[in-house]
């Protein structure tokens, strides 16, 4: 056990942020078009020339190094697929150049990054296919800060001889809870910062206990979906997945709720950058309950039930 | 980072398992009592004596005083195989975990010489006089007095809500040997013996299972200087110490999760359904316990590096309160109307729950402790 980074590890986050500190952000963001925004084309340009994009070992279980990358690009409000590279591909023995996207068998309407993407990985019940639209897949209008196409009538073949649906899945899972986690903190950091420095009746908001008492409940959540994130991602297990996934859903309800209300009217404002993350969160839950309802998961995993 | 056991630490707790195994009758924390009551507390002497000869009790304890100088990886694997089995070394956890430790910091040679030796041999029980009526979560505002007189210190006052009061061999006892100065200055820590002329035990009836409380009533108690552990005055300091140890020192994330963990298999035996909510609810609580189990590690990882106690231990502590809590609804939605039937697992987890946010620091000091110190929020 060791919770901090190695060297290996600081060297790599430092320089991913770096690179997301000149060309991610939540100013990208809003070039981009703010809660409804493109994919970050360049972006994904830029980390895959500086190797960011494959620091997984293919097929190999631990992926905590993707993991730390995911969450700081995550953190910084990315409009990436590379979660999804970085996390469910190395499963997978295929060959994409470009953004993917993750769907179940079943899905039909909104997948964040379907419009865009070079190939669906379609996850079913005991199967994977890799599935490359033979037209283009239509853009929905979204404003919950991702681009989102929308997938209907999947089209049929493709399927990946040997892939684990159940690992493939549990990756997922693990992408999206480590997303959550950055945007989450992201949202937190944001609220903390303006809790302290706003001031209404000769104090900063940021002292009065219900506020101190309704924050920290946040952190703590927020660090219980991190510190499992990062562990399902070491592991590989699929129970600590499903556990990640829930922490992280039931995190995401209460930082929404909550970093909104300490905000005030400036939390509902497009020009404050409060919205950027909170509003991901929402299409990430509905991503993450499409694998399934994430509780649920975690009681089957645990005891078959 | 990574999150691997060391080979060491995963004999060490197969080798664990095996013993607790053998040792404890199936299901024998239900069965028999919980803990904090006084069956549970004379169980663990028993018990604890095993571990004692096993070198499983004091671990990491110097060698000197018949510790191993296991580490704290080790010692998290002690706590969490007990605690999961319902904590069988009942109050002398806290010897071992605080009491003894806060001795060896502090205590004469003499002080060490009595007091150690009999909890490393697991045959002792120690109570703490902490909370008075009128001194609870604010624990400085303690009026107990001690007046020197003597070779002795003459004690007046009283303490409550003091778990084994009426079955425990000594007291570590806060006590107020300054009345004039700043609050936090002018308290001391007191070894009393429970057999001291002048002490009566008054038992209050709790309904978290069988156990119960009792308040402390002293009147012109006798307690020797050689009895105070610290200097004068300075036992403030003292007791955070030592409380910084207990913090961390009872993993009660591993009791919610094997309570979750025995309710779920003994509906499935039973041949229950399990509805949809009540899955719901089970997932959201082995989840708590998940992450509670995660912020626990992260605060053992620091100790492991001898960082200075952090902020981290409150996180924890919160994290691990409300897991309590999450099991205690997951337990009531599996088993439905069994929570009627007094020392089924939705009974008993249910009365757990309501003590796990308050026993040993309340919740709500915690979130002060995590907004003031984790996220730097502002004072007033």
């Amino acid at each position: 056990m060791d919770f901090t980074l190695d060297s290996h590890q600081e060297a790599v986050l430092e320089a991913v942020g770096t690179l997301l500190s000149r060309h991610s952000g939540p100013a990208r963001l809003h070039d981009l078009g703010g809660d409804e925004p493109g994919y970050d084309h360049d972006l994904d340009k830029r980390l895959a020339e500086a190797g960011f994009l494959d620091v997984a070992e293919p097929l190999s279980t631990c992926r905590l190094d993707a993991a730390l990358v995911l969450e700081a690009l995550s953190g910084s409000l990315a409009s990436s697929a590379a979660g999804w590279r970085l996390l469910v591909l190395p499963t997978l023995d295929v060959d994409v150049e470009g953004p993917v996207a993750v769907v179940t068998e079943s899905h039909s309407g909104p997948a964040r990054f379907a419009a865009d993407a070079d190939a669906l990985v379609v996850i079913g019940d005991d199967r994977v296919r890799l599935v490359r639209p033979d037209r283009p897949i239509p853009r929905v209008r979204s404003r919950l800060g991702w681009p989102v196409g929308e997938v209907t009538g999947l089209s049929e073949g493709g399927a990946l001889d040997g892939a684990p649906a159940a690992a493939v899945r549990s990756w997922a899972r693990v992408a999206v809870a480590t997303e959550m986690v950055g945007a989450m903190q992201f949202a937190l950091d944001i609220t903390v910062r303006h809790v302290s420095d706003r001031r209404q009746f000769d104090r900063a908001i940021g002292s009065f206990q219900a506020v101190q008492h309704g924050l920290a409940e946040c952190s703590v959540a927020v660090d219980g979906a991190r510190w499992l994130a990062l562990e399902a991602a070491f592991t590989g297990s699929a129970s600590t997945a499903a556990a990640a996934l829930t922490q992280a859903s039931e995190a995401s309800k209460l930082i929404f709720r909550r970093t909104h209300q300490y905000h005030g009217a400036m939390g509902f404002t497009r020009e404050y950058d409060l919205h950027l993350a909170t509003l991901r969160l929402l299409a990430l839950r509905s991503e993450a309950e499409s694998f399934g309802r994430p509780a649920a998961a975690c009681a089957h995993e645990h005891w078959g039930i | 980072m990574e999150f691997d056991w060391t080979e060491e630490d995963l004999s060490y707790r197969s080798e664990l398992q095996d013993f607790l195994a053998e040792e404890l009758p199936g299901r024998w924390e239900g069965a028999t009592a919980v803990l904090g009551s006084a069956d549970n507390a004379e169980y663990s002497r028993r018990f604890a004596g095993l571990l004692a000869e096993k070198g499983w009790l004091t671990p990491h304890w110097p060698t000197e005083w018949g510790g191993t100088a296991a580490t704290p990886w080790m010692l998290a694997v002690l706590g969490e195989e007990l605690w999961s089995r319902g904590e069988p070394r009942g109050p002398q956890y806290m010897n071992v975990n605080w009491i003894g430790p806060s001795i060896m910091a502090h205590g004469t040679p003499e002080q060490c010489q009595r007091y150690l030796p009999p909890i490393a041999a697991g045959d002792v029980i120690w109570c703490q006089g902490f909370s008075e009526p009128e001194a609870g979560t604010d624990l400085a505002s303690l009026r107990t007095r001690a007046v020197l007189d003597g070779d002795d210190y003459v004690v007046n006052g009283s303490k409550i809500w003091t778990s084994y009061g009426d079955i425990a061999d000594h007291c570590y006892l806060l006590v107020r040997t300054d009345a004039q100065a700043e609050r936090h200055r002018g308290i001391s820590v007191l070894l009393m013996a429970m057999d001291s002329p002048g002490l009566v035990v008054r038992p209050i009836p709790g309904m978290v299972g069988e156990h119960s409380f009792t308040e402390l009533f002293l009147t012109d108690v006798r307690v020797p200087v050689a009895n105070r552990l610290g200097p004068e005055n300075e036992g403030w300091s003292v007791v955070r110490e030592a409380l910084s140890f207990e913090r961390v020192g009872a993993p009660r994330w591993a009791r919610a999760a094997y309570v979750l963990d025995e309710t779920v298999r003994g509906a499935l035996e039973q041949g229950r359904s399990i509805d949809p909510v009540a899955v719901e609810a089970v997932g959201v609580a082995k989840t708590a316990c998940e992450a509670a189990r995660m912020l626990c590690y992260r605060v053992i990882d620091e100790r492991a590096r001898d960082l200075p106690p952090s902020p981290h231990a409150n996180v924890a502590r919160v994290a691990m309160v409300q897991a309590e809590r999450l099991v205690a609804d997951a337990c009531a939605a599996l088993e439905g109307n069994e929570i009627m039937r007094y020392g089924s697992d939705s009974d008993l987890q249910m009365r757990k729950s309501l003590a796990a946010g308050v026993a040993a620091g309340t919740y709500e000091v915690q979130l002060n402790l995590v907004s003031r110190r984790h996220l730097r929020l502002p004072k007033n």
